[in-house]
């Protein structure tokens, strides 16, 4: 493996994020060069300086081999979540050390978990910084340096194939090169819309702003200690769900639904399902906590269970209400979400719909495959044929996942927590949720957690946004030689 | 960029200029915490002095007070409201020098309260000073069994004998004085009760100033561990395979092959070593 060209592409996402930086050094002048501005300012210029090195002595190389690929895509989530420490730490205030760093795990992978207990305290900088990194992580870290640097060239292909998982890939039915800027354009236009309803809706610009980014992003960040709660308005909530819901959506199938192509979300099974378990959960849980009382009419209850839910199954984690009052039905089914989450190709995480509708089919067909045991037996994802490579690769990832939860739980049992925090805290960070349930309920959060569950949870985060086996590749030796 | 001695410059002058940005934020940081901490030890010194002349001028009203009640003599009357005032001008100071103002709105009252006590008896003198005058004169004019000489002009003559006991010093004054010096004594020492929560300050603003130079630090062992490893691969390793490959030559005629990567002059200098190897072969034959 050529590391020097390793370092070369990490360099160049690490200047993309130092431009953020910038962007947050803008922000934090124009509120009257708030507290943040000179921790956003020495950051970007460290990044920067840290960043440009290797371009002085690695000059553009061809291209990249699959191991430099991977190791290039893994390199720049690990060096990202390591620089956005820079300005929290520098800036001070509740961010110790173990704190910044999951704060900017949480941002980059865009699970909008928090252990800040007063939000509202932190400068415009700071916040925008926290936003913008949520964003970044949303589209994914190399793919945004990718669309904005065309000097890459076949390498760009190389690394969005490591980037984007093969289900997602294989879905987009568009060539490569088209995928990065498909996906930029309908990021672009999912956050532009959200930012113009919400101020419609009566946000201010800047809450809006912050807002439509962390919804596009499916991060759940938001500038208030209550989250959307804090609001009460309906329509808001409503923007929301449905920014929420359709950044859960495959970003191909949009732009094809957009574009009008044939191959669009209409006709897609995966999305179709997805809807289906939205609204299914949604109307089971208003259900449940109508009849439980918790809320006095049933629309009531339906505004609540369709945004918690939309919220979950699209690891965003924004909160309306307070879920650990709920009836055990509906944290059960909220908890299932938080599993599954929404489909392959959009900027949310977990095992996605696309996965567990293979297995079912997988299950279907074993079951067929033992009736008949002569017939060939196909299994079809939106009338595609799905090869057995591709099928053992989905039960792995089932396995590997959910082998992880029951490890970070069982962490934190081990570290004094109890068996719900830790179980839905490793759900939750694994899915790149947010929110679990216990102490880190939706109007809680991981403050109060030991350190060293800190460090699991972030390190779950990782796992969960790299699909696990990205980050598990660091871990072996050999692979690196 | 082109040219080894060009890349190498750039790389010495981001390390000296990440060396220089280091050092001056070292430089402003712990200036700042230094006066940060002269701040608060000079808020300290300023309290305790403040206090000592509030409490001065306290003494001051305290000791021309009992003179004027005692002696009743009026030449006091001048030296309280000099007392007052300057009890009012410390306060005045204390007020906008504080950097604690937890213990500033007690002090306030008390000074209030004693100014309208003090305004209040010195004006209740001078009225009856003026009235006695006033019975003076009238008392040459009346009969001294007449009603209104009765009623007005003998008390005037003899208050302590009409007058009920005077309780205003003991009943009020001293309340208010008490209450006056231990506003003064919780002001002085609200320095030193604030102590803990500025110490935790402190030690915030020591923990605020280490973390930039500790970042830069940090980024710039990064960028020195990368500068040698790219001196190693671009410089060193392609000098040490050309050294060897042309001993090799020299030695036991094993063809010239670098296998290192060779970039600018060393890339012309192994071109150059394999031009002269042929040319020398070609002379040869």
């Amino acid at each position: 493996m050529r590391f020097d060209v390793v370092l070369r592409y990490v360099g160049v996402v690490m200047l993309f994020i130092a431009s953020f930086m910038l962007i947050s050094v803008g922000v934090s002048y124009y509120n009257g060069m708030d507290s943040a501005f000179y921790p956003l300012l020495l950051s970007a210029l460290l990044t920067a300086l840290l960043g440009a090195f290797p371009q002085i002595f690695v000059s553009k190389k061809g291209q990249l081999s699959m191991k430099e690929g991977f190791a290039v895509v893994v390199g720049s989530w690990l060096v990202a979540c390591v620089v956005g420490t820079f300005p929290y730490l520098i800036w001070g205030g509740e961010f110790s050390p173990i704190n910044a760093w999951f704060e900017s795990v949480s941002g980059f992978t865009t699970t909008g978990a928090t252990v800040l207990e007063d939000i509202e305290s932190l400068p415009r900088g700071l916040q925008f910084w926290r936003f913008s990194s949520t964003w970044i992580g949303g589209m994914g870290v190399v793919m945004f340096a990718l669309v904005i640097l065309p000097s890459m060239g076949r390498s760009r292909m190389m690394l969005s194939n490591v980037e984007m998982s093969t289900l997602a890939r294989d879905n987009f039915r568009y060539r490569t090169q088209v995928i990065v800027q498909i996906l930029m354009v309908v990021y672009l236009g999912l956050t532009a819309l959200s930012l113009l309803s919400l101020k419609l809706a009566g946000m201010n610009w800047f809450d809006a702003l912050c807002h439509a980014m962390s919804a596009a992003a499916t991060s759940g960040f938001s500038t208030k200690n209550l989250s959307i709660a804090f609001y009460n308005n309906p329509l808001i909530e409503f923007i929301l769900i449905v920014t929420m819901a359709t950044s859960g959506i495959h970003f191909g199938l949009i732009y094809a639904t957009v574009t009008g192509k044939h191959n669009n979300l209409f006709r897609s099974e995966v999305t179709r399902h997805y809807l289906a378990i939205i609204l299914g959960a949604s109307l089971l849980i208003a259900i449940s906590l109508f009849a439980a009382g918790n809320y006095h009419t049933l629309l009531a209850s339906f505004r609540h269970a369709i945004f918690q839910v939309t919220s979950l199954i699209t690891t965003s984690g924004f909160a309306t209400a307070d879920t650990n009052l709920w009836t055990p039905f509906a944290i059960i089914i909220l908890i299932f979400c938080s599993i599954i989450c929404s489909c392959s190709g959009s900027t949310s995480g977990g095992v996605k719909v696309n996965r567990l509708l293979l297995a079912i089919k997988m299950l279907k067909a074993k079951l067929q495959q033992q009736r008949h045991p002569n017939a060939v037996v196909r299994v079809r994802l939106d009338g595609m044929v799905q090869d057995n490579e591709m099928l053992y690769a989905v039960m792995v990832f089932i396995v590997a996942y959910l082998m992880l939860i029951l490890l970070g739980a069982l962490i934190g049992t081990l570290f004094g927590l109890d068996m719900t925090t830790a179980f839905t805290g490793a759900v939750s960070c694994m899915g790149n949720v947010g929110p679990g349930f216990g102490e880190v309920g939706s109007m809680n959060n991981f403050a109060s957690m030991p350190v060293v569950m800190k460090w699991v949870d972030s390190l779950l985060m990782l796992f969960g946004r790299l699909e696990i086996f990205g980050l598990l590749q660091l871990f072996m030796i050999k692979w690196w030689k | 960029m082109t040219g080894m001695r060009k890349r190498i410059t750039v790389s010495f002058l981001s390390i000296a200029c990440l060396l220089f940005i280091s050092g001056m934020l070292s430089f402003v940081e712990l200036n700042r915490l230094s006066r940060g901490t002269g701040d608060i030890l000079a808020a300290s010194r300023r309290n305790i002095e403040l206090a000592k002349e509030m409490l001065d001028a306290a003494h001051e009203l305290n000791v021309a007070l009992i003179h004027r009640s005692v002696l009743s003599d009026r030449g006091y009357d001048s030296l309280c409201r000099a007392a007052m005032a300057r009890l009012e001008n410390v306060h005045l100071t204390a007020r906008h020098e504080a950097l604690d103002r937890s213990f500033l709105d007690s002090l306030s009252f008390a000074t209030t309260e004693m100014k309208v006590l003090v305004d209040g008896y010195l004006t209740r003198s001078a009225r009856r000073a003026e009235q006695e005058a006033a019975a003076a004169i009238l008392a040459d004019t009346l009969p001294h069994d007449d009603s209104l000489w009765i009623a007005q002009v003998e008390p005037m003559l003899h208050p302590e004998e009409h007058a009920r006991p005077d309780g205003w010093y003991t009943e009020e004054f001293e309340a208010s004085y008490n209450r006056l010096t231990a506003a003064v004594k919780a002001y002085m020492t609200s320095t030193q009760s604030s102590l803990a929560p500025r110490t935790e300050q402190m030690k915030k603003n020591a923990y605020r100033a280490v973390t930039p130079v500790l970042i830069s630090l940090a980024v710039m062992i990064a960028i020195v561990l990368m500068f040698y490893y790219f001196m190693t691969i671009y410089c060193v390793n392609p000098v040490l395979g050309i050294n060897k490959s042309l001993g090799n030559y020299l030695a036991f005629k094993v063809p010239f092959v670098v296998k290192e990567e060779c970039k600018d002059e060393l890339l012309e200098l192994k071109e150059k070593i394999e031009q002269l190897i042929n040319q020398a072969r070609q002379a040869k034959s």
